[in-house]
């Protein structure tokens, strides 16, 4: 089993090659940030994250998530700061022997992401906080 | 003991603040920690109940004891994804 987790400043590149030996499902999931927020439009979005805590509880439940459906390879990024409307900010590979487990354990993990991982976005130009 | 409390996402935004100063009663816990920024910041109130507290950068149960050196941080609703 492959795991791998990552954080990174601003909107993800282009998704590299994805593959594992035995699979017979890969499935990859992209999140784009859209161009309506609630009732306004918007042009991006910032992501805040707390880190180092975000990148570890990323990578437990990659790990989890992995052990749980049998998966033989995951790799999830995540970004930081701006993203631009269209852009991705959220990827979610995953392998697997059969299409079942890539497809639940898509659904679960991002399910506990959006409980358990501190990551935050807002639309720029809302009041934020002062600080860094 | 006096606790910086790390605040993020809503809970930032509804303080205007990035972190929080707070007087936690002894023994001081991570429950102790919620009380004291309700008092401290009744603008938060509303949205205590969903927090959660992390010491060190990890979740900590309601009761875990804080620590003087403690990184302290409250963690609400996520939004990641």
């Amino acid at each position: 089993m492959r795991v791998e987790a990552s954080i990174v400043d601003g909107p993800l590149a282009p998704a590299a090659a994805f593959h594992a030996d035995g699979a017979g499902s890969l499935l990859v999931f992209e999140g784009v940030v859209r161009p309506r927020e609630g009732d306004r439009d918007i042009g991006a979005l910032d992501y805040t994250a707390y880190d180092p805590m975000a990148l570890r509880q990323l990578e437990r439940l990659a790990r989890d998530v992995a052990e749980r459906f049998g998966l033989l390879a995951l790799r999830v990024e995540h970004s930081r700061g701006r993203v631009p409307v269209g852009a991705c900010s959220f990827r979610l590979a995953v392998a697997s022997p059969h299409r079942k487990e890539s497809l639940a354990a898509i659904d679960e993990f991002i399910d506990r992401l959006k409980r358990d991982v501190p990551i935050w976005k807002s639309p720029p130009g809302l009041p934020r906080p002062p600080g860094p | 003991m006096n606790v910086c409390v790390r605040l993020f996402g809503a809970e930032a935004s509804a303080a205007g603040l990035d972190s929080i100063t707070v007087d936690v009663d002894e023994p001081p816990t991570c429950r102790g920690v919620v009380d004291a920024v309700g008092r401290a910041c009744p603008a938060l109130a509303a949205l205590l109940p969903g927090v959660r507290v992390a010491l060190n950068a990890e979740f900590a149960p309601p009761e875990r004891p804080v620590r003087p050196e403690d990184e302290v941080a409250l963690i609400g609703l996520v939004s990641g994804g």
